[in-house]
């Protein structure tokens, strides 16, 4: 494989000495209009996916019997360690990195929100957030986690905006398509 | 100014009308105008089907026929474009008349400011853009400021006006059944209008249209823009 | 022109241009896609400006290839994957096979991944007694019927949903029902246990993250997280071309690819997958496979011309604006990526001589080129493909000598009077008629004018 892996280089370094006849398109102005209330825009957007922003905690778990959560701390202390495993809960309940106002999105990871499978087998998700967790844009939310890792990345992360859905067939909106057909939120603060 | 006149092969021998529309209306602008009769043809159906040696042989042509005119008016987008967009990158130089030609509703706007040439044309018509003049040249609003100011003309738009007839030159004859199928969707886009004419810019699109509708014995009759704009 | 593929694609192309059923599945499903992207720009303050930035992306990695595929590679060493360096698409096969084969893989699931369906992987995995199941929803069904994906975004765009009632029922066993709903949830719950019991996850890549080393993974479904959750083996088959310098290009690249792709702001899941599972993680894969692979797109690189197509990040928008596709349907280009884009990289791809008749099938409108985000400069790659083909002699020679005969007569003023005036007779004989004769067939030929424009002027001329 390792001649396969010089042979891919030569043949780019090759092509690469004669340049592009398109040049590079030069522009810097901005591309979204600024987010100015992140905790308004967030919850907005959340809620047009049907995303669920819950008031009362206790009366939303009640909804379920099996609920699986990650070792999350902030999880651990409103929910505690849940009673049914990944691939036979009802409700996973997550931390997150952060929220996104933006596009109505949460980016949960190995690190947050426990194992990869927990926040997307489950029907229902549930994510525990701190509202200072909200950050207005991608650019910020990639600034981030670039802060928060420092080079030390997660096995894997998702940005999750609403629930799993698909529109394969005949364009018609359908929820839940392999993941969770309820996303919803829990402010702490 | 001293304009010179291209007219395209196809346009000089099947719709001298549209030419004549042209001069017509420039003449009322009193533009002195000349015709190189040496000219014939810009090269683009052996540029759009890949034969790029001949098609320069003939730009080239154009080059020394067109050499010293201040300004050159086509009544086609889709010659202009042959010209201005893609004689640079065939001759692998700019020419001093490839930025000088015009489509002649883009001269009218763009160049002398002309919105309103004076013309009378009691009707209903619907305008179709051609892919050429709208996407090579970018004219869009153009073509529709002159026929907003002509009398008595009503235009209206079609769905998807912006959607190719089909022509496509060559396409047309190596790929008939698509190019029908798009003529088919184009001309149901017409119909829906309930207009009386179909204008555009560009006469291949309308030989194109008007061959499907004579066909299909719709009363819907295609117009270039020149002749519109040429009508009193 | 007179290969086998040729001859397909006409009969093809002309069935569907001719079938006004398949035409209205089309035309509605590419209208609810409009009006969703339509609603998906404005979120934008500038669509203009963002498709020059996504442009000025791509074109910084693709022309600095080499150095992001390094950089991207150390750090998926780093990250504790592996990659492997794929010339062809044989060797991507190889690579997958073997490790199948070592891992004791029976049961593989897959999400949606075009640059898989390139090297045609399934059928090898298939054939040495490993079952594969396609997860996405529409590539489940193509699946089940047998059938390549007809479109690169949208997988069974031609299907009603009849037709796929009527796939689950003959497959499936399920009952028949007109419901989207309850067919999503018979795939749901037959997926479900696929999932549970599968050794391998493959999925492709929309992203490979160079500083970060991590591919990244967009979908609606849920299907690729499933994929690269619970299998002991993740592998990702990428293409070279799939590379982006810094993670920070994602802001713009997610939110720019979903507009395009189906209209939202940003799809339902964009993963980023940097290694295998790490403690404390209980679940996911032992290991993390990225097979970078190259299948032509080196030559592509070398064509200075053309080295932008490779800026493609596979959002489906030409294919849904063009006219071209709207009537003949994604099977009929008998590719694995159709429309604007597979007309200018399959040549380049695969057997030139081969595919050098899809660049004709175009009328050179130039939609593709102002819906790509990414600035593609498509409709003048199909001329230059064009040019190309007859540079190498993949012209007919009747066609060859026709512009030559045509040369030959517009380099002549009176020459091209000749023809002219004999044109015109033809016309008023109704000759032409017969000698255009696939234009003629549906359409009337214009009437012959007495006279040229030259004629008349030099009369005019003359009379003033």
């Amino acid at each position: 494989m390792n001649a396969a892996r010089e042979n891919i280089l030569t043949r780019v370094r090759t092509a690469l000495r004669s340049e592009s006849r398109h040049p590079p398109p030069a522009t810097d102005a901005s591309v979204f209009p600024p987010v100015l209330n992140s905790e308004v825009r967030f919850k907005e957007e959340f809620v047009a996916l049907t995303g669920e922003v819950v008031q009362n905690l206790g009366q939303f778990l009640k909804g379920f019997t099996r609920i699986a959560t990650d070792g999350n701390p902030l999880v651990q202390e409103l929910v505690g360690a849940g009673n049914a495993g990944i691939r036979d809960a009802d409700l996973g309940v997550t931390g997150c990195d952060c929220l996104v106002a933006q596009t109505g999105s949460v980016i949960v990871s190995t690190h947050s929100a426990g194992d990869r499978a927990l926040s997307v087998l489950p029907p229902t998700h549930l994510i525990i957030a701190h509202r200072s967790q909200i950050v207005p844009d991608l650019d910020a939310a990639i600034m981030w986690l670039r802060e928060r890792y420092r080079g030390h990345w997660p096995s894997a992360l998702s940005l999750i905006t609403g629930p799993s859905r698909t529109a394969d067939i005949e364009k018609i909106l359908v929820m839940g398509a392999h993941g969770p057909k309820r996303i919803a939120v829990y402010f702490v603060d | 100014m001293r304009v010179a006149l291209f007219i395209p092969c196809f346009v000089d021998q099947l719709f001298p009308n549209v030419a004549i529309a042209m001069t017509k209306v420039l003449s009322r602008l009193n533009l002195d105008m000349y015709y190189p009769p040496e000219q014939t043809c810009c090269g683009q159906p052996a540029f759009n089907t890949g034969y790029w040696d001949e098609a320069r042989s003939l730009a080239k042509r154009y080059c020394e026929i067109f050499a010293d005119a201040d300004a050159i008016i086509c009544p086609s987008g889709s010659c202009t474009a042959m010209v201005r967009n893609f004689y640079p990158e065939l001759l692998g130089r700019e020419e001093l008349c490839t930025s000088k030609t015009y489509e002649f509703s883009e001269f009218l706007v763009r160049k002398l400011r002309v919105t309103d040439v004076g013309a009378q044309f009691p009707a209903r018509v619907t305008y179709h853009d051609a892919c050429h003049a709208l996407r090579e040249l970018r004219l869009k609003d153009e073509p529709r400021q002159l026929l907003r100011n002509v009398r008595g003309l009503e235009l209206v738009e079609m769905d998807q006006a912006e959607t190719c007839c089909g022509f496509g030159g060559t396409f047309s004859v190596k790929f008939p059944m698509i190019s029908g199928a798009m003529d088919d969707a184009k001309v149901a886009a017409i119909e829906k209008t309930k207009a009386q004419y179909v204008v555009s810019s560009d006469s291949s699109c309308l030989m194109q249209i008007d061959g499907y509708l004579r066909r299909q014995n719709l009363p819907i009759k295609t117009i270039s823009l020149a002749e519109v704009l040429a009508a009193t | 022109m007179t290969t086998g593929t040729l001859t397909r694609f006409k009969l093809d192309a002309a069935t569907k241009a001719a079938d006004l059923h398949h035409r209205a599945v089309i035309q509605r499903n590419i209208t609810t896609y409009d009006v969703a992207v339509a609603r998906g720009k404005a979120r934008f303050s500038d669509w203009s400006n963002a498709r020059s930035r996504a442009a000025a992306i791509k074109w910084e990695a693709i022309n600095h290839l080499d150095r992001y595929l390094e950089q991207f590679e150390c750090n998926v060493l780093a990250n504790g994957g592996c990659v492997c360096w794929a010339e062809t698409a044989a060797d991507a096969r190889d690579y997958i096979l073997g490790l199948a084969k070592r891992h004791g893989v029976q049961k593989i699931v897959k999400s949606k991944s075009m640059t898989t369906e390139e090297i045609h992987l399934n059928q090898t995995l298939e054939g040495e007694g490993i079952r594969v199941i396609e997860t996405d929803l529409g590539e489940y069904i193509c699946q089940l019927r047998g059938e390549p994906p007809y479109h690169i975004v949208t997988p069974v765009m031609h299907l009603t949903k009849a037709d796929i009632a009527r796939t689950f029922q003959e497959k499936l066993g399920t009952p028949l029902t007109e419901s989207a709903e309850e067919l999503t949830m018979i795939a749901r719950a037959r997926l479900r246990h696929e999932f549970m019991a599968a050794d391998m996850g493959i999925t492709g890549a929309n992203f490979a993250v160079a500083d970060t080393g991590m591919v990244a993974i967009t979908e609606n479904e849920g299907n690729a997280r499933l994929s690269f959750s619970l299998p002991r083996v993740h592998v990702a088959v990428v293409g070279i071309e799939k590379l982006i310098p810094r993670l920070e290009d994602l802001a713009l690249l997610w939110p720019l690819l979903s507009t395009s792709g189906t209209g939202q702001a940003v799809t339902v899941y964009n993963s980023l997958v940097g290694g295998p599972r790490q403690s404390p993680e209980t679940l996911g894969p032992e290991e993390f496979h990225v097979v970078l692979l190259d299948n032509g797109r080196t030559r592509l690189l070398a064509d200075v011309e053309q080295r932008d197509a490779l800026h493609c990040i596979r959002c489906g928008a030409c294919l849904n604006i063009c006219p071209v596709y709207r009537n003949i349907g994604g099977h009929a280009y008998g590719t694995t990526y159709q429309g604007p884009i597979g007309s200018v990289i399959t040549p380049h791809l695969r057997d030139e001589r081969d595919w050098s008749h899809l660049p004709y099938a175009s009328s050179l409108c130039g939609a593709c080129t102002d819906v790509c985000p990414v600035r593609i400069d498509l409709h003048h790659h199909l001329l230059h493909n064009r040019r190309n083909a007859v540079q190498h002699k993949f012209d007919s020679t009747g066609q060859s000598l026709l512009f030559r005969a045509w040369l030959w007569t517009m380099q002549s003023p009176p020459r091209y009077a000749v023809a002219g005036k004999a044109a015109r007779l033809a016309l008023r004989l109704g000759i032409a008629q017969k000698f255009l004769r696939p234009w003629t067939a549906n359409r009337e030929l214009p009437k012959a004018p007495a006279q040229s424009f030259k004629d008349y002027w030099r009369r005019h001329e003359r009379g003033s």
